[in-house]
């Protein structure tokens, strides 16, 4: 499946990306941004489709990511930098405007790309995480004080903890742990434990992933570790800037074209104040008034995956339409 | 100048000092270094009169403004969301927007980020630069003037602050303020142990003026006003996502020619032969002030007023 996949090394932004590509590279750009803890190969479904149906497809390893260069302090992992990164791509292959679709991390890179550089996106497909505006009166550390100690965000604060934490596992089951979880609340650990040892192993792998597919991420892991990844959250400074490089775009109306995607049993769907309610509210209509969304019944948080088929469709046609191509 | 109403505006985390006259279209002025909204009294008045809701505040770390204690807090993205937010609490959605020395660079980077806010910029002293991916700012600066540029002499905190607290204040603005001496900047630390009486003051700034900004400092000093500086290559990391990106407001551009920053090698041919009109392509008018130095707005305000309604009342 992914043997036509081609993989090179970009520069951008001062580092050096590790980038998968299929199709044509005559028609429209379509960048995929994964999530955390995951790479390129989250999308190896949609890379196929994709590029079967018209478009080039580019799908980076994020920066700290696998084959990509990690820079070694968390400040060089904001928000900005990870635009920066995915702008310098689309000037790499000379493209004015990208289709852009981004799950988890990869979303939030993606609304962060429409607050900043709407003029380079025709259109974006969120998977999972809806756009957060900055409220500046709630900072986000006050927030997550909320969920209490066991939250996730908190516990990856601490350089070293949760590298300490899923290193009492090997790779393949800290893959596991995180591919496989069905958990729909925000991932909060009971007292006096690590997140990592309160998700769970299933007893069988679920029909949409394969044993050989999760080793493909736990050797890159092997290599690259999770410091990289942890430094996106240790990046959001919840000491210091509480994410105020921001501030500028209080009140900012994305009214480029998007697509929220999730499935009704993701984290953080769970109880009447989840993210599918959030999304399909008044207050995010009036700061994205240009939205569709699309609940996938029995979809858990890696939705590209495990509704991959579903999503491809929703991903293309959803482009299409922005080129006025139907069925 | 007892019409000027002075308010306390809450944005992006911080009090913001506000002055303010008169009523109709916005004008937002942006001082500079060691500045404050004073720069910009006689534009206050002259705007009011002319039909427009003049307001200029004191920037975060300025005057009566608070002043954050790192200086990670005075990046570009910061102090442009202290006046997205000023904006936004005074329910204005577009401005006229017009700055001078680093109110000129947070004005240039406002319409970069947020071109929706602005209808036409006017710009002083401080030409736009897009930044260079492979040199931090500061670096730049030091590689092209030395350790002793004054650029490079306010990164450390605390250092140029010790040397500022040997000069009386009042003298140290009359040489700030007055000066149309146009080499480089370079204070070397021998510079505050044998820094000259400066000349007699010049009829545009006033024995009273000298007091107000020396007052001013006194109470405030001058570290929220450096950490500008201090910020200058986090800003350089964090503009990154703007590289290549054009500035897309009308704007008109104007300097004197007794400016130290008009004197920097290559800047003349940057700014008459299209390297700005390049990055700046609505840069409709620039206008080279003869005989008059850094603080034009207050050297020249009858001529600096009447540039900046010619120019706003096109839109």
């Amino acid at each position: 499946m992914t043997s036509e996949v081609r993989e090179k090394k970009i520069k951008t932004n001062g580092i050096w990306l590790n980038v998968a590509e299929k199709g044509d590279e005559g028609e429209p750009l379509v960048l995929l941004l994964h999530g955390f803890p995951e790479t390129w190969f989250s999308w190896r479904h949609q890379i196929d489709f994709l590029s079967s149906h018209g478009y080039h497809v580019v799908a980076p390893d994020l920066r700290g990511y696998a084959d990509s260069d990690s820079p070694p302090t968390h400040e060089s992992y904001t928000v900005s930098h990870l635009v920066a990164d995915v702008i310098g791509l689309l000037d790499h292959y000379g493209t004015a405007q990208a289709f852009v679709a981004g799950h988890d991390w990869g979303a939030i890179i993606g609304w962060s790309l429409c607050l900043f550089r709407p003029d380079r996106v025709k259109g974006f497909v969120s998977l999972s995480v809806p756009y957060s505006p900055r409220d500046p009166n709630l900072k986000p550390s006050d927030l997550f004080k909320s969920f209490g100690d066991g939250l996730y965000i908190t516990q990856f604060q601490e350089p070293g903890r949760a590298e300490a934490a899923f290193a009492k596992h090997d790779c393949l089951t800290v893959m596991k742990k995180f591919l496989l979880t069905t958990r729909s609340d925000f991932w909060v650990a009971p007292p006096n434990t690590e997140i990592i040892d309160d998700l769970e192993v299933p007893s069988t792998l679920p029909d949409w992933i394969t044993e050989e597919e999760i080793q493909v991420y736990a050797d890159k892991f092997q290599k690259s570790g999770f410091t990289g990844p942890l430094n996106y959250y240790r990046a959001m400074d919840l000491k210091l800037q509480e994410l105020e490089i921001l501030a500028p775009w209080q009140g900012y109306k994305i009214v480029i074209p998007t697509k929220f995607i999730a499935g009704d049993k993701d984290i953080g769907n769970e109880g009447a104040n989840g993210t599918i309610k959030y999304v399909k509210g008044e207050m995010f209509k009036s700061i994205v008034p240009n939205l569709e969304v699309v609940v996938i019944e029995d979809g858990h948080h890696f939705i590209q995956q495990e509704k991959s088929e579903r999503v491809s469709q929703e991903i293309l046609s959803f482009f299409n339409k922005l080129r006025n191509i139907t069925e | 100048m007892e019409k000027i109403e002075h308010t306390t505006v809450s944005t992006n985390g911080i009090n913001m000092h506000v002055a303010s006259i008169g009523s109709g279209p916005v004008v937002l002025f942006l001082h500079g270094f060691p500045d404050l909204w004073y720069s910009w009294r006689h534009q206050l008045l002259s705007f009011a009169d002319l039909g427009y809701r003049a307001i200029a505040p004191d920037l975060r770390g300025y005057g009566d403004s608070d002043s954050p204690p790192s200086h990670e807090s005075y990046t570009l993205l910061h102090i442009v969301g202290d006046l997205v937010g000023l904006l936004d609490s005074l329910g204005v959605d577009q401005v006229f927007l017009v700055g001078h020395d680093w109110g000129a660079i947070i004005a240039w980077w406002m319409c970069m980020i947020r071109p929706d806010r602005v209808k036409a910029l006017v710009n002083m002293s401080v030409e736009f630069h897009p930044r260079n991916p492979s040199v931090k700012t500061v670096d730049a600066f030091k590689a092209l003037f030395g350790e002793d540029y004054y650029i490079c002499r306010f990164q450390e905190p605390g250092d140029i602050e010790e040397d500022f607290a040997q000069v009386d204040t009042k003298k140290l603005v009359n040489g700030f303020f007055t000066s149309h001496n146009t080499r480089p900047p370079c204070i070397p630390k021998s510079v505050f142990r044998y820094l000259p009486d400066p000349p007699a003051l010049p009829g545009w700034f006033t024995e009273q003026d000298v007091c107000f900004y020396a007052d001013k400092f006194s109470q405030k000093g001058f570290t929220g006003g450096l950490n500008y500086y201090r910020a200058m290559n986090l800003s350089w990391e964090l503009t990154a996502p703007w590289d290549g990106l054009q500035i897309k407001v009308p704007v008109k551009y104007i300097t004197g020619d007794l400016d130290p920053t008009y004197h920097i090698p290559g800047t003349k041919e940057y700014i008459h032969e299209g390297g700005l009109k390049k990055h700046v392509p609505f840069l409709q008018e620039v206008v080279v002030m003869e005989g008059v130095g850094h603080f034009l707005q207050q050297e020249k305000p009858k001529e600096i007023t009447d540039h900046i309604y010619g120019f706003f009342k096109k839109f």
